[in-house]
């Protein structure tokens, strides 16, 4: 599957990507990562963070770990994190993210003097 | 965790719990505890701020945020297996289920037909006979609040009078007494001669006092109602015309009010026409006139109408209740008469309101909620069998069920393919049916008993039309849920192995079949003695000793309209019967005012017998009759049993003499009838009239009405003439075929008075079998819903037999090979058809038992368990089951061991 087919990525997804760009990750985590990176402005609740992370894992975005559960870490948690077609997703959204912003440096009527 | 922020903590986590129940099972099953956990860690981090309300805050955007996720969720979980996503890829889907149901039906053309054909006959009759049902039962009447109007009749049985309309006395007594009726009104009906125009005309007009307006709530379309000075004595008499006479007979002429009719010969202006609903208190009536009612009427004779509309707030139980207590003040209301409380008790005097559209439908209701029970079966049968073959049909794609769901349809996708295939046949069968419905309705109007009341009005609309869709729909999920009950249906290994050589788990569905015809075979039975019970009713009615021969019998009806002088009538009629009776062919001629099992006019009440002088107290005996002249107990094939017929001098000078019945002369003379004298107290002249003779008894009033006790008077006799000689009919018997005579005897009538109309003619056979048309209508009905049962039974039987006979076939020939003859096989297939029909059998004689007592009005002289039908029933069904088992199981005596073993 071609990573440009999901693009533009909805926010919620980007930001998901992007807090499962270090490394896997269990729900609660992802949830704390994307809160705070966002400056608090955009919080996943819980019916709609597990619905994200079951329509990514469907797209094979993303996986879940099974039995590489942290030891040390509540029974409960399960960790996910990018396939490789998740680390190319994010990467062509960054991307498309990037040539956004910079167009909008490019124009005259965002230039800040 | 204790303390009330913990209970906050755990009130949002129970409600998000049992929230969460909504979402699919599995998205519920991998993240919900994950969700559950969250949750809690949230709140438990709020708690730890100190801040109970956002504590609160937080559990609440939580739980929104899960309730709008879930429709989500289901529609994501939908997609992933294939169902629509949105509205649109919804109604796609759906048009696509139908297009490959349409696709597979129109593959299997046969199957597609024979299925289509079968509900047609089953839903076409439930439409026909639904559209008649709610025409005539259904329906309110035409009227605002119709519901609202009653009719009110008194009882006297024990004067022999079970039922009396109101009489002029009744209504002013009512006019003062019933506050409860918000108005009421009384009608007659009397047909006139409309004169004037190229011929002259018999209308039926109706006689009513000005209330009528007010009980109906309609208003004349034209013109004005009556009004207390049109009903007064003397007053300028004036018409109002129905709509279908305005428009027949005067092209709709707008300028009608103010010009002028004749009715027997009575110049009436027209002052209205009523609306095209209008149609009291029948759609023959052609005008409305004012009815006089005496404002010092007597309790006197019952022949007037009496219809009310209930006061506001009055249901029909009280104004029953009000009008039976009122009656206690008769008495008193009238003081000069015979009413007294002794005479109320003696005779079982009662009243009794019931609705308008009841009393109009009267007994017809019985017979066609039969009808519908009826049809209703046909349409269960036409359904089992169609179900049947959707058996076999869901059999012989068993593996392509088999693929389906293995590559991921699920019950309810394969169900949805089920029932729009069944559905979708459903409709088509509607679709003939509606077709079917619409012409078995105009054959049920034009031929159907004309005094069905209300049958103006039926026709095939939308009401019927919804109620055909809805039964289509119906039928459709009926026989297409059934292989769907079977789970064997969908599960991929039995599909696989029942494919497989010497399975037996064919045997399950084997009994769902087997269920399904036995229970035809029920439905059927309980039909087929219906119909024996009505066809035995109708040869006792045949067999009924009417007490006339109508053999080449003709009845001439004659309308004089006005008579001035009742001798001048008698001999105008007279005068009409002697050349009658001159033309070639004709054997005897003879007058009467009344036909039996017709049309007339009576005479008669309470009447004293010069013998039996009776004390005031008692209550005179009451006995009808009617006029004849000589010759007419000949024409009327009738038989003189004791005494002498009737002479030309009775109806010339002669003293008063009188003919009794053999009922008359039994109960009322004692047996000795001859020489005795009896006189009416409301005849016009009060002379005793002498018994001559004594005929033997005649079903005047309706073949299973029973006899009652009436006497033949002359015409005329001394200076006393019978009081309704408006009417006359000339009976004529004939020595063949009588209808030739028809326009021979119009001639005379017109020489004789060109004024005088020839209402009727008709033999006495078409008389004899109008009087049994209820039954015989109801009879044809149920035997044709019969027929069809049976044929339908008959298939189903034959089919499953055949089609396990045909599953078989490798057995018997291994069978055959082992050396069973032909007849062991026949012996086999046979008792398997046996097996289902004993129990088929059983099942319909116990609902037959059960079901046939709802006949009882229907039925004449047959009980409702008469033996004779019960026992030729199930012998009738066994033949056709016989032989519809005994076609396949000959087929399976033939086969070829070699070749059923090659086919395999």
């Amino acid at each position: 599957m071609d990573a440009s087919s999901f693009q533009p990525l909805k926010p919620a997804w980007f930001h998901i990507l992007l807090a499962l760009a270090d490394g896997a990750q269990h729900g609660f985590a992802i949830r704390s990562r994307v809160e705070e990176r966002s400056g608090g402005s955009v919080k996943l609740w819980p019916a709609t963070l597990y619905g994200s992370i079951r329509e990514l894992s469907e797209a094979g975005v993303i996986e879940a770990l099974e039995g590489e559960d942290d030891p040390d870490d509540d029974q409960r948690r399960r960790y996910y994190r990018l396939t490789k077609l998740g680390r190319e997703l994010l990467r062509a959204e960054a991307d498309r993210l990037q040539g956004l912003v910079d167009a909008a440096r490019g124009s005259r009527a965002l230039q800040r003097t | 965790m204790s303390g009330p922020e913990a209970r906050t903590t755990r009130w949002i986590s129970n409600a998000y719990r049992a929230l969460a129940r909504a979402l699919p099972r599995s998205y519920r099953d991998t993240y919900l505890r994950e969700s559950l956990h969250d949750l809690n860690a949230l709140l438990e981090r709020e708690r730890a701020g100190g801040n109970a309300g956002r504590e609160l805050w937080v559990g609440l955007r939580a739980l929104a945020d899960l309730l709008q996720r879930i429709p989500r969720e289901w529609l994501a979980r939908g997609a992933a297996l294939g169902r629509p996503t949105t509205m649109g890829e919804g109604f796609m889907n759906a048009l696509n289920e139908i297009r490959l149901a349409a696709r597979a039906l129109s593959r299997r053309f046969g199957f597609t037909t024979v299925a289509v054909l079968t509900l047609a006959l089953g839903i076409g009759a439930n439409v026909a006979i639904f559209a008649v049902v709610d025409a005539v039962l259904i329906r309110p009447l035409n009227y605002p609040e119709s519901q609202r109007i009653v009719t009110i009749m008194h009882h006297a049985p024990g004067l022999d009078l079970p039922d009396l309309e109101n009489s002029e006395g009744m209504l002013r007594f009512y006019w003062q007494n019933a506050p409860f009726l918000s108005s009421l009104a009384g009608y007659d009906t009397r047909d006139a001669n409309l004169t004037g125009g190229d011929r002259p005309a018999r209308v039926q007009t109706v006689r009513v006092t000005p209330q009528i307006f007010d009980v109906l709530r309609t208003q004349p379309a034209l013109g004005r109602p009556f009004n207390e000075a049109d009903a007064a004595e003397g007053a300028a008499p004036v018409a109002i015309l129905t709509h279908a006479e305005w428009v027949d007979r005067f092209g709709s002429d707008p300028g009608i009010l103010g010009k002028t009719i004749a009715l027997d010969g009575v110049t009436t202006e027209i002052v209205g026409v009523m609306p095209d609903h209008f149609s009291f208190p029948d759609p023959d009536a052609a005008a409305l006139l004012p009815m006089h009612v005496d404002p010092n009427g007597e309790f006197g004779t019952f022949g007037i109408g009496g219809v009310a509309r209930l006061g506001p707030g009055i249901t029909l139980a009280q104004a029953q209740q009000r009008i039976q207590e009122l009656q206690a003040r008769l008495p008193s209301f009238f003081p000069n008469d015979e009413v007294t409380p002794e005479f109320m008790k003696s005779s079982g005097w009662a009243v009794s309101v019931e609705p308008l559209r009841k009393r109009m439908v009267g007994d017809v209701a019985s017979a066609l909620w039969i009808i519908l029970g009826t049809v209703g079966f046909v349409l269960l049968i036409a359904c089992a069998n169609v179900a049947n073959l959707f058996l076999v049909r869901a059999e012989s794609r068993q593996k392509e069920l088999a693929i389906r769901s293995a590559m991921g349809a699920g019950r309810a996708r394969l169900a949805s393919l089920f029932l729009s295939e069944s559905v979708l046949l459903g409709l088509g069968g509607g679709a003939v049916g509606v077709a079917l419905a619409w012409a078995g309705v105009r054959l049920l109007v034009s031929f159907g008993p004309h005094d069905l009341p209300r049958l103006n009005e039926v026709g095939v609309d939308g009401r019927v039309l919804l109620f055909a869709a809805a039964l289509s729909v119906l039928a459709g999920f009926a026989f297409g849920a059934l292989p769907l009950l079977r789970r064997s249906a969908f599960g991929v290994a039995t599909a696989l192995r029942d494919q497989g050589r010497g399975s037996t788990s064919g045997r399950e569905r084997h009994r769902t079949r087997n269920v399904l015809v036995a229970g035809q075979i029920a439905l059927a039975l309980v039909l087929v003695v219906g119909s024996g019970l009505m066809v035995r009713s109708f040869q006792h009615l045949r067999s009924v000793d009417a007490g006339f021969d109508p053999t080449d019998v003709l009845t001439v009806g004659l309308s004089l309209g006005d008579v001035e002088s009742l001798p001048a009538a008698a001999r105008f009629y007279q005068r009409a019967a002697d050349q009658a009776a001159a033309l070639p062919g004709v054997k005897s001629v003879g007058v009467t005012t009344a036909i039996p099992l017709g049309t007339g006019n009576w005479n008669g009440g309470s009447f004293h017998i010069e013998s039996k002088p009776r004390a005031d107290d008692q209550l005179p005996p009451v006995a009808m009759y009617k006029a004849v002249g000589p010759g007419y107990f000949e024409a009327m094939g009738m038989t003189l049993e004791k005494g002498r017929t009737v002479k030309r001098s009775d109806i010339e000078d002669g003293v008063p003499v009188a003919w009794v019945n053999e009922t008359f002369a039994r109960t009322l003379l004692d047996g000795d009838a001859l020489g005795q004298h009896i006189r009416w107290s409301n005849g016009a002249d009060s002379s005793w009239a002498e018994v001559v003779g004594v005929v033997k008894d005649v079903r005047e009033f309706g073949l299973t009405q029973p006899v009652r006790a009436v006497a033949y008077l002359p015409l005329v006799t001394g200076g006393w003439g019978f009081p309704h000689l408006n009417v006359g009919f000339l009976v004529v018997k004939a020595d063949r075929d009588p209808s030739a005579l028809v326009q021979p005897i119009r001639d005379i009538i017109r020489r004789l008075d060109p004024n005088v109309p020839v209402t009727t003619t008709s033999t006495m056979g078409e008389v004899v079998s109008r009087s049994m048309r209820q039954t015989s209508f109801t009879l044809v009905l149920l035997g044709i819903a019969t027929l069809v049962a049976l044929f339908l039974g008959a298939i189903g039987l034959f089919g499953v037999v055949s089609y396990v006979v045909s599953q078989r076939t490798r057995e018997i020939g291994v069978r055959v090979a082992l050396g069973a003859r032909p007849d062991d096989i026949r012996t086999m297939v046979l008792r398997q058809g046996v097996g289902v029909y004993v129990t088929g059998a059983l099942v319909g004689l116990a609902g037959a038992f059960a079901l046939t007592r709802l006949m009882g009005t229907l039925l004449f002289q047959v009980s409702a368990t008469d033996p004779v039908s019960f026992v030729l029933a199930p012998t009738v069904l066994l033949a056709v089951a016989a032989f519809a088992t005994w076609l396949p199981a000959r087929r399976a005596a033939r086969v070829d061991p070699m070749e059923a073993l090659r086919a395999e």
